[in-house]
C-alpha cells in the first residue's frame, strides 16, 4: 500500500524526513563505503614516503594561495596527457593526501609530475613574476612568498595532526619537526642531518628559494612542487607508454 | 532596528542578548587563544559582530512589546531582511566574479602586491558570495515566506528564524573574511575551516527545527510540494555538509585542520558532496521557489502536480549517485565511475520533468509572460534549467567528460546553471514578493525590472557562449596532434587562445552585475517608498489596512 | 576485504535495481492514487489562495 503509506508520512513530517534522508542516503553510502574497506582501490608501493614538515607547510601555502582553483594534480588515463604530462596518476599517490588536491579545472597546467622539472631559481622567479619567465603566464605573483618568514614553531602539532587522521608519522618526526623544517633549507646546518635520517636519503635538502640565511615560505612551496610526483617512483615503473582509451 | 526589535517579545530579546554575549565570548576566546594565526582574526570578526548586534538589540529593549494580534499574522520581518541581504550579496559576490574574470583576462590587474588582493583567496569569496550569501538567503527568506503561506500558520516564535537568518550570515562573513586571510580547507563549495563549519550545523539544526516546528502547526493537511524541496534541500545539506567536513583541527587555537580523509576517499567524499550541493543547494531548494512563486505570480496552478512529486523522489534519489561524473578517468574505481555516470543521464528525466511542469503552467498565459518580466524571469530560468541539466547530462558521458573536463566548458555549463537558472529564479521570485511584503502594488519601478531582464539575458548569453567556445577549443587543443604523431598545441598556446574569450566572459558578467545593481536599486526605492507611504498615512508603524491588503496581484 | 567490493558491486546491480524499479513503482502508484486526486487539487489550488493570514484559533482571527 505505497499510497497508504506515503500519505502518512507525509502527513507525519518526521517520518517525511527520514524518508528523505533514507531515499537520499543509499547513493552516498553504496559508492563511498566501499572505497574505505577495499584495499585494491589503492594500489601497493611501499616506497612511498611522507611530506616532510617543510613540504607539507610548502603545500598548505598551496592551499592557503587557492592554487588548487587553477591547477589539477591528476593525470586522467588519456594518451595525450600521459604524454603532455607523464604517468597517469595513481590512487596511491594521494594516499597521505588530506586533502586531495586533484582540482577541476586546468587554468593552469596539471602539477602532478611538476618536480624536478623546472630548478628550484626557476620556480622561485616563476613565483616572484610569471611573466619574468613565461611571457604569454596569466598567472598572479606571489611576491610576499620569498618575503614572508616561514611559520615553523607549531610543525610538531601539524604532524601529531595529520598522525590523528592517518598519516604514519613518527614520534621522533613530530618531536623533531620544527628542526627539520629548518634544517631542510638550511644544508649548512647541523639540524640538516636529521631530515635525511628521518626522511630518507633521497629527501632533499637545500637553499630552496637560493637564501640559506632564513626560511621562508617561498622555501617551504618550492620544496612542496619539487617532490609533487616524486614520492614514490611506483607510477613510473608501472607504466609504459601504454595509456587508457 | 528598533522596529525590528520590538517584533520580539521582552522574553525573546532576552534570549537574543544571551546568545549575543555567548558568541561574544567565543569570539573573544578565538581572538585571544588564536593570536598568532588567522583564528585571532576570525576571532575579532566574531566579536565585532556580535557586539555590533548585542548593542541593536539594546536599542529597542526597551520598545513595547508587540500584542497578541501579531498571532493573526504572518511574521515577515526576517523574510523582509533576508531578501536585503540577498540582495547585498548578489551585488558583492558577482561585483567579485566580475572581478575574477577580468584578472584572467589581465593579471597584471591586482593593483596591490598583497596576498589578499590574488586570484586564488578572491575566487572563493565569488563561489561563496554567491552561492551561500546571494543564493543561501534567498533561500532562506522565500523558505519562511512559502512555508507560513502553504501551511497558513505563522512561524511559532519571534527569536528562532532572526538565529537562522543572522547565524547564517555570520557563517557567510566569516567565511569570506577567512578567504582573505587564507583560510581555507580548498574543499570546493566547503572551504570554510571546522569552527565555521560547527557553527553552521548550529544554525541548519535549528533552521530544521524550526521547519519542522512550523509544519507542525499547520492547517492543511497535505504539505504542499514547494516545501518539500525546501525539506530536502535543508536536510540533504546538512548531511553533506557534515560528513565532507569531518576534520581534525591542529589545534584549538589553530584555523587549520586537516580532512579525516584521503585521496580517492577524499575525492569521492568532496565530490559527493559537490555534486549534491548543486543538487539539494542549487536545485532543490530553488525548484521549492519555483513552484510556489510561478503558479502564484501566473495566477494559474502549477501544470501537473503528480509530476512534481513523481520529479521530486526522482530528483532526491539519482542525484546522490551522479557525483563520480567529476572524477572520470582518474584513480577512481571504473565501476563507481559508470555508476555515476549512468544516474547522471537517468537524472535527465526527473529534470526535464520539472522545467516541463513549470513551462507548461504558463502554457496559455504567454500574454502574461510578454506583458510581465517577472514571469519572463521565471521562465527563462525554466528554459535554462532544463538546459543546464541537459547539458550536465551530456558532459557526465565519459568521453564527453575526456573534453570538457578541466576546461572553460565545465565553468560555461556552471554559469548557465548558476545565471540562467538560480539568479533568474530568484531574481524573479524576488521581484513577485517584494511587493507583497512591503504591502505595495508593485514594485518601486516596473520599467527597471524590464531593464535588469535584458541586461541579465544578454549577460547570461554572452557568459555561456563565451565559456563554451573557449571550453571546447580549448580542450581540442589539448588532444590534437601533428601527422607527426606529436601534441600540435603546447598548454600556453591554449592560454593564449582564451584571451578573448576571457574579455568577453568579463563583458558578459559586467552586464549581469549591472543587472543586479539594477535589481538593488529597485528594491531600495520599493522599500523607501513603502516606508513613506506608510508613514503619510498613518504614522503608525502596522501595515495599512492589515487584512485587506491581499498578497497576489 | 575483497568480498566486499564483489558485494557491493552484485548488490547495485542487483538489488540496487529491484529497489530503484520498486522505488519508482511506489512513488508513481502514490502520485496516481485515486483517493489522493483530492488532496493534490486542493494542495494545487491552495496556493493561489489570495487570503494572507494564517487560519486557526487565534484570538483575534477574524476568518477560518
Ligand atoms: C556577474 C556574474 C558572474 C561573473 C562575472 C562570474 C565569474 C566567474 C569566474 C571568473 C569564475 C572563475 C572561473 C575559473 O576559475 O576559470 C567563476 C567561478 C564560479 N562561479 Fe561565477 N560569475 C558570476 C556569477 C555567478 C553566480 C550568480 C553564481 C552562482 C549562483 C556563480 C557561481 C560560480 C561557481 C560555482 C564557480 C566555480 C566554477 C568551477 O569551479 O567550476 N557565478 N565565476
Ligand atoms: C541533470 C543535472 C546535471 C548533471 C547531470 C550535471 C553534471 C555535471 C557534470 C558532468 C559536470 C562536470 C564535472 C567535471 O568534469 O568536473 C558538472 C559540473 C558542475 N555543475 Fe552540473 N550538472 C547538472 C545540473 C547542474 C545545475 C542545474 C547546476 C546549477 C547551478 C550545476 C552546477 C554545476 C557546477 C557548479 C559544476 C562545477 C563543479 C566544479 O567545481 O568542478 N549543474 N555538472
Amino acid at each position: 500500500m505505497p499510497e497508504f503509506f506515503h500519505r502518512k508520512i507525509e502527513r507525519n513530517a518526521i517520518g517525511f524526513v527520514l524518508a528523505i534522508v533514507g531515499v537520499a542516503s543509499i547513493g552516498g553510502f553504496v559508492e563511498i563505503a566501499p572505497l574505505f574497506t577495499i584495499h585494491q582501490t589503492v594500489e601497493d608501493a611501499p616506497d612511498m614516503r611522507l611530506y616532510t614538515p617543510l613540504e607539507l607547510a610548502g603545500r598548505n601555502i598551496y592551499i592557503r594561495e587557492g592554487c588548487y582553483a587553477c591547477h589539477s594534480q591528476m593525470i586522467r588515463t588519456l594518451r595525450d596527457e600521459v604524454e603532455r604530462y607523464g604517468p597517469y596518476s595513481l590512487a596511491v599517490e594521494s594516499k597521505y593526501d588530506h586533502p586531495m588536491l586533484w582540482g577541476s579545472k586546468r587554468t593552469g597546467p596539471d602539477l602532478a609530475r611538476i618536480g624536478d622539472k623546472y630548478s628550484d631559481a626557476w620556480h622561485v622567479r616563476h613565483m616572484i613574476n610569471p611573466r619574468d619567465v613565461v611571457p604569454e603566464s596569466i598567472m598572479p605573483r606571489y611576491g610576499w612568498l620569498a618575503r614572508n618568514e616561514l611559520r615553523v614553531d607549531d610543525l610538531g602539532e601539524h604532524l601529531a595532526a595529520q598522525r590523528d587522521v592517518g598519516v604514519p608519522y613518527t614520534q621522533a618526526m613530530v618531536d623533531n619537526a620544527t628542526r627539520d623544517a629548518y634544517g631542510q633549507a638550511t644544508p649548512d646546518s647541523d639540524a640538516a642531518a636529521g631530515v635525511s635520517e628521518r626522511y630518507g636519503a633521497a629527501t632533499q635538502v637545500r637553499a630552496f628559494d637560493g637564501d640559506p640565511s632564513r626560511v621562508t615560505e617561498m622555501d617551504a612551496l618550492v620544496a612542496y612542487l619539487q617532490i609533487l610526483g616524486r614520492l614514490t617512483e611506483a607510477p613510473y615503473k608501472q607504466q609504459s607508454t601504454a595509456a587508457g582509451e | 532596528m528598533v522596529r525590528l526589535v520590538s517584533g520580539m517579545t521582552v522574553t525573546e530579546r532576552q534570549i537574543a542578548l544571551v546568545v549575543l554575549l555567548a558568541l561574544s565570548l567565543i569570539g573573544l576566546a578565538m581572538a585571544a587563544g588564536g593570536r598568532g594565526d588567522p583564528m585571532g582574526a576570525q576571532g575579532f570578526v566574531v566579536l565585532v559582530f556580535s557586539v555590533g548586534l548585542a548593542f541593536a538589540v539594546m536599542a529597542g529593549y526597551y520598545a513595547p512589546e508587540p500584542d497578541e494580534s501579531r498571532l493573526t499574522r504572518y511574521y515577515d520581518d526576517p523574510t523582509k531582511v533576508g531578501i536585503v541581504l540577498t540582495v547585498i550579496w548578489a551585488v558583492v559576490g558577482m561585483a567579485v566574479g566580475v572581478w575574477v574574470a577580468s584578472l584572467l583576462a589581465w593579471p597584471e590587474l591586482t593593483f596591490v602586491d598583497q596576498a589578499w588582493a590574488s586570484f586564488g583567496r578572491l575566487r572563493p569569496v565569488h563561489t561563496s558570495g554567491v552561492i551561500f550569501g546571494f543564493g543561501g538567503n534567498a533561500l532562506i527568506a522565500t523558505s519562511f515566506h512559502v512555508l507560513q503561506r502553504t501551511s497558513r500558520a505563522r512561524l511559532p516564535d519571534q527569536f528562532t528564524p532572526w538565529f537562522v537568518l543572522i547565524g547564517y550570515n555570520l557563517f557567510c562573513i566569516v567565511a569570506a573574511s577567512g578567504y582573505l586571510m587564507g583560510i581555507t580547507q580548498s574543499k570546493e563549495y566547503a572551504e570554510p575551516e571546522w569552527y565555521a563549519d560547527i557553527w553552521l550545523v548550529i544554525v541548519w539544526v535549528v533552521y530544521f527545527l524550526l521547519y519542522l516546528r512550523t509544519l507542525a502547526r499547520r492547517k492543511e493537511p497535505h504539505i504542499y510540494v514547494a516545501n518539500w524541496y525546501y525539506m530536502a534541500f535543508i536536510l540533504v545539506v546538512a548531511v553533506l555538509h557534515i560528513v565532507n567536513n569531518l576534520a581534525v583541527p591542529v589545534s584549538w587555537g589553530h584555523a587549520k585542520s586537516y580532512s579525516l580523509f584521503s585521496g580517492v576517499q577524499d575525492a569521492m567524499t568532496e565530490w559527493w558532496y559537490g555534486h549534491n550541493a548543486v543538487a539539494f543547494f542549487l536545485t532543490s531548494g530553488f525548484l521549492g521557489m519555483m513552484y510556489y512563486y510561478l503558479p502564484k505570480r501566473a495566477g494559474r496552478p502549477i501544470f501537473s502536480y503528480r509530476l512534481s512529486i513523481i520529479s521530486f523522489w526522482g530528483i532526491t534519489f539519482f542525484y546522490m549517485w551522479a557525483g563520480s561524473h567529476h572524477l572520470h578517468y582518474t584513480a577512481l574505481p571504473q565501476w563507481v565511475q559508470t555508476l555515476g555516470m549512468s544516474f547522471s543521464i537517468m537524472l535527465l528525466v526527473p529534470s526535464w520533468a520539472s522545467a516541463g511542469n513549470a513551462l507548461a503552467t504558463l502554457n496559455g498565459a504567454w500574454h502574461k509572460v510578454r506583458d510581465d518580466a517577472v514571469l519572463r524571469f521565471m521562465m527563462v530560468a525554466a528554459v535554462f534549467y532544463g538546459l543546464s541539466t541537459f547539458e550536465g547530462s551530456f558532459m557526465a558521458i565519459r568521453p564527453v567528460n575526456s573534453l570538457s573536463h578541466y576546461t572553460d566548458w565545465t565553468v560555461g555549463h556552471v554559469h548557465a546553471g548558476a545565471l540562467g537558472w538560480v539568479a533568474m529564479i530568484t531574481f524573479g521570485s524576488l521581484y513577485a514578493l517584494v511587493p507583497w511584503m512591503w504591502k505595495r502594488e508593485t514594485m518601486y519601478s516596473p520599467k527597471l525590472i524590464e531593464v535588469h531582464f535584458w541586461l541579465a539575458l544578454a549577460g547570461t548569453i554572452v557568459y555561456v557562449f563565451a565559456m563554451w567556445n573557449s571550453g571546447i577549443i580549448q580542450g581540442l587543443m589539448w588532444r590534437t596532434y601533428n601527422d607527426g604523431g606529436t601534441l600540435a598545441y603546447s598548454f600556453l598556446d591554449s592560454v593564449e587562445a582564451m584571451h578573448p574569450y576571457y574579455i568577453a566572459r568579463a563583458f558578459g558578467g559586467l552586464l549581469f552585475l549591472s543587472g543586479a545593481v539594477v535589481c538593488a536599486s529597485n528594491v531600495w526605492l520599493t522599500i523607501r517608498a513603502a516606508q513613506r507611504e506608510r508613514r503619510g498615512e498613518t504614522g503608525t508603524d502596522v501595515p495599512i489596512v492589515a487584512g485587506a491588503m491581499q498578497a497576489g496581484e | 576485504m575483497e568480498i566486499a567490493h564483489d558485494v557491493v558491486v552484485a548488490f547495485s546491480k542487483s538489488w540496487g535495481l529491484f529497489y530503484l524499479v520498486g522505488f519508482s513503482l511506489c512513488v508513481v502508484a502514490y502520485a496516481y492514487w485515486p483517493g489522493n486526486r483530492k488532496a493534490f487539487t486542493r494542495a494545487k489550488m491552495s496556493v493561489l489562495d489570495t487570503d494572507d493570514r494564517p487560519l486557526g484559533d487565534r484570538p483575534l482571527g477574524p476568518e477560518a
